[in-house]
């Protein structure tokens, strides 16, 4: 045999075992989890796009509302008011003027009273509003958001982070839950697979508004700044407590604030509803105190604690995208896709014999190390394989089928114009290797530019298309080449009947 | 055999069938689905925002019975299509049924209260058999829209760049036409069956591109290496003929087996069907476009451009 086919057989061989074991339960090993990651269209689970949520809660909502109508009142103009959209969570998209005609409307439209920037003092902060005023018939539909520049410019960033960390802690980093940050768009993309319900998801991530501290119904401190939150038990007091811990300017500011209202209350606030309101009863210099809840009971304790944990968000996001899928749809579908392939690959096997008959055989050989490389470098990649993602990897068959038959078509040509078989498997992979070439170039490029454009499941799709079209391209022009030589090896013109050829021309 | 006698006649063809399927696109009269007043493509929520809810009920329902459900529920605005109740075997062969509601783009306590009234109405769903909702606003779906229009421009572009460098402009440009038409005839299938265009469906349509230029290619790579030996007195015709004939079984044999692939997947999942019933229509389309309209196109411009060069010269001479 020839040396250089030796040394080639044994490196492929040695990739084929690490990608077979990657894939194997050896695999689960390495990768502490499945090796090929599913999405969520396969397993099960719950998806969220979420954006900050920039619509006022009721009672700023409300406040709001009065102080409009005062102003409309001072006009004498008759008007009602009502919240607008649904509630959701705490809150509005904004507020309806109902007119009692078409005149009192454009009085009120000319009085200026909706413009488009708004100050509203409530609750001890001053909040920049956005009015986004549409008319519909007698009615003014008042979409209300806040500006985005009152709220830090890193707060998705740090949002992310704190709901990453929730999110290890209630799954113990047992589910490949997937967080990621969109920062050109502001959008943090969640995906939890497991997940049943939009409760369950919500209760991790979104039902979490923004934590205030609040003295005499001014906002003094957020939750911002807040690092820790535990349950302790307190020996002398023999009871459970919070034990809260502030960093960096809140634990100052906190310092001051405890100091300045000795003996006063501090209610704690998730969005507009009181969670409790404990009396200052020393100065906390270091940011760090507990909270005594009486006799409460753990449970109880416990519940509070994390609803404090889980409202230091600095910013309250809210959910723009959402797909729930149920896990067993997922289970039907991959039996389904299991079943597909099998038959697929016996049909493309059959075909490939069918037509080419030994050659074809090697083809099918290296169509097998096709799968597990492709199957491995998922794996390796920690690509997530999705309904798309499946319909990619067909399609990569196909193509490792085509630069399989151009290279028989072109074989068969080179041995039809009188070349003998060495020189005419040769010349015949040297020539299809510009074919194979160009033409999955141009392919690559839809797959690669859907890759970064694309979104959720299209670049599942992508990805799965781009690693078939570069394994597709390695297995037909390397190890069809490389079996295919290797079978020829000794006495090849004995092989010519093989490649189909009925007439050779001398 | 010479396939090139009759390239009026394919190019005619391909254009009509292109002039057709974008006539298609935006008046159809097969498609009463009524859902996109004014368009005849289904536009899923995906591009237009809305909710989309598999609700699994254990017995069949009829149409008129969720609407009630729904006509019961008082949210602001509250817009809904007529339900679509329908069944499916699953791999136990247990038959299913689920009814599939779409509503506008709902909040998070919105979809709880649709939810929850058709819980109270059928009941809850069993374990076995699971709730699925989608829900986009419509301000994404407008961006997915523009994104994908944006990325298959670009796919495009470099495409052409791509080919111009390996062939020549006029071989990108013949192999861009061959791809447009592939992807009209794949909207123009949506179009006529009134079937959802969604996300995945960009996703097919930009297979389908690939493939396409994949086997536009391996035609125009034998163009190229023909061009080589080509003689003056042969026509471009001639070779893009002789080109044509060479590749002839390569490209079916592909196409077939790709298809055959597809096709089980068609026959076994449905859930995919959708995307596959793309697939399947954009590959067989691409077959042929790549077979009969690129490479004539790009041979009757050649010749035309021969003819405008030469024959001055040769009446010169003549006199």
């Amino acid at each position: 045999m020839r040396h250089d086919l030796r040394w080639k057989g044994a490196l492929i061989l040695i990739a084929i075992l690490i990608f077979a074991l990657l894939i194997s339960p050896v695999g689960t090993k390495i990768f502490k989890g499945a090796p090929i990651r599913q999405g969520l269209d396969l397993q099960g689970g719950i998806e969220l796009l979420l954006t900050p949520d920039y619509r006022l809660g009721v009672s700023a909502l409300s406040k709001l509302r009065d102080e409009l109508l005062t102003k409309l009142n001072e006009a004498n103009i008759n008007v009602q008011a009502s919240y607008l959209g649904t509630l959701d969570g705490d809150r509005y998209e904004g507020l309806r003027f109902s007119f009692a005609n078409e005149s009192d409307l454009q009085r009120a439209r000319n009085l200026g009273v909706f413009p488009q920037q708004y100050q509203l003092n409530a609750f001890g902060e001053t909040k920049r509003l956005n009015f986004k005023p549409e008319i519909k018939g007698n009615a003014i539909e008042l979409t209300v958001l806040q500006s985005a520049d009152d709220f830090p410019k890193d707060s998705l960033k740090r949002s992310l982070a704190i709901i990453s960390n929730r999110i290890n802690e209630a799954s113990h980093g047992m589910a490949e839950a997937d967080v990621r940050l969109d920062e050109g768009k502001n959008r943090i993309h969640v995906q939890l697979p497991g997940i049943k319900t939009l409760q369950e998801a919500k209760s991790l991530i979104t039902a979490t508004g923004r934590l205030t501290f609040r003295i005499n119904n001014r906002i003094v401190l957020d939750g911002t700044y807040l690092q820790d939150v535990r349950v302790n038990f307190d020996q002398t007091r023999r009871s459970w407590v919070i034990a809260f811990q502030f960093k960096g300017d809140g634990a100052k500011q906190l310092a001051k604030i405890t100091t300045e209202n000795q003996k006063k209350q501090m209610a704690v606030y998730l969005d507009e509803t009181l969670l409790m309101d404990p009396i200052i009863d020393e100065p906390i210099p270091n940011g760090e105190g507990i909270i005594t809840l009486g006799g409460t009971p753990k449970s109880e304790v416990e519940r509070y604690a994390l609803l404090m944990k889980s409202g230091a968000l600095p910013i309250s996001l809210r959910v723009v995208q959402s797909t729930q899928v149920a896990p067993t749809l997922g289970d039907e579908i991959v039996k389904q896709s299991l079943v597909a392939g099998i038959v697929g690959i016996i049909l493309v096997v059959a075909f490939m014999i069918l037509f080419y008959g030994i050659p074809g055989m090697l083809a099918d050989v290296a169509l097998g190390c096709y799968a597990v490389f492709v199957l491995g470098l998922i794996a390796l990649l920690r690509g997530v394989l999705t309904l798309p993602g499946v319909a990619g990897v067909v399609l990569g068959v196909g193509m490792a089928v085509d630069a399989n038959v151009i290279i028989f078509e072109r074989i068969k040509d080179e041995i039809r114009n009188g070349k003998r078989v060495r020189p005419a498997v040769q010349s015949g992979f040297e020539r299809a290797f510009v074919t194979i070439l160009d033409s999955n170039i141009t392919t690559l490029i839809v797959a690669v530019v859907l890759l970064f454009l694309g979104s959720g499941p299209v670049q599942g799709f992508a990805m799965t298309l781009a690693i078939s079209i570069l394994v597709s391209m390695f297995t037909a022009i390397v190890v069809t080449r490389l079996l295919l030589e290797w079978w020829i090896d000794h006495d090849p013109d004995r092989y010519a009947k093989y490649f189909g050829v009925k007439e050779v021309v001398e | 055999m010479d396939l090139m006698k009759y390239k009026w006649f394919y190019i005619g063809g391909f254009l009509a069938i292109m002039l057709l399927c974008a006539v298609l696109l935006f008046v159809n009269p097969y498609n009463d689905w009524g859902r996109k007043p004014g368009s005849a493509l289904n536009l899923g929520i995906d591009f237009t925002g809305g909710t989309k809810i598999y609700f699994p009920v254990d017995r069949p329902v009829t149409s008129d019975e969720v609407a009630q459900v729904l006509k019961s529920i008082e949210l602001p605005d509250f817009r809904y299509n007529p339900p679509q109740p329908n069944q499916y075997v699953d791999s136990s062969g247990v038959i299913r049924h689920q009814v599939l509601v779409y509503t506008r783009f709902l909040n998070d306590t919105e979809q709880e209260i649709v939810v929850d009234a058709l819980e109270a109405k059928f009941g809850k769903a069993e374990q076995e058999q699971g709730l699925d909702i989608t829900r986009v606003d419509p301000l994404i779906g407008a961006e997915l829209l523009t994104n994908s229009t944006i990325a298959v421009l670009i796919a495009i572009a470099l495409m052409l760049v791509y080919i111009w460098f390996r062939f020549e402009l006029l071989s990108g440009f013949a192999a861009i036409l061959a791809l447009i038409h592939d992807s009209l005839v794949v909207m123009g299938a949506f179009a006529l069956f009134g079937m959802e265009v969604n996300a995945t469906m960009i996703a097919a349509i930009l297979t389908v591109i690939g493939y396409s230029i994949n086997n536009t290619i391996v035609v125009f790579d034998r163009i190229r290496e023909n061009l080589k030996s080509k003689r003056r007195e042969t026509t471009f015709s001639e070779v893009a003929n002789d080109s044509t004939l060479q590749t002839f079984r390569r490209s079916l044999n592909t196409s077939i087996t790709t298809v055959l692939a597809i096709l089980v997947l068609f026959i076994t999942v449905p859930n995919l069907r959708e995307l596959l019933f793309a697939l399947i229509v954009g590959l067989t389309a691409g077959t042929f476009s790549s077979l009969f309209l690129a490479g004539p196109i790009w041979a009757v411009i050649k010749d035309w451009r021969d003819k405008k060069r030469y024959t001055p010269k040769t009446a010169n001479a003549v006199r």
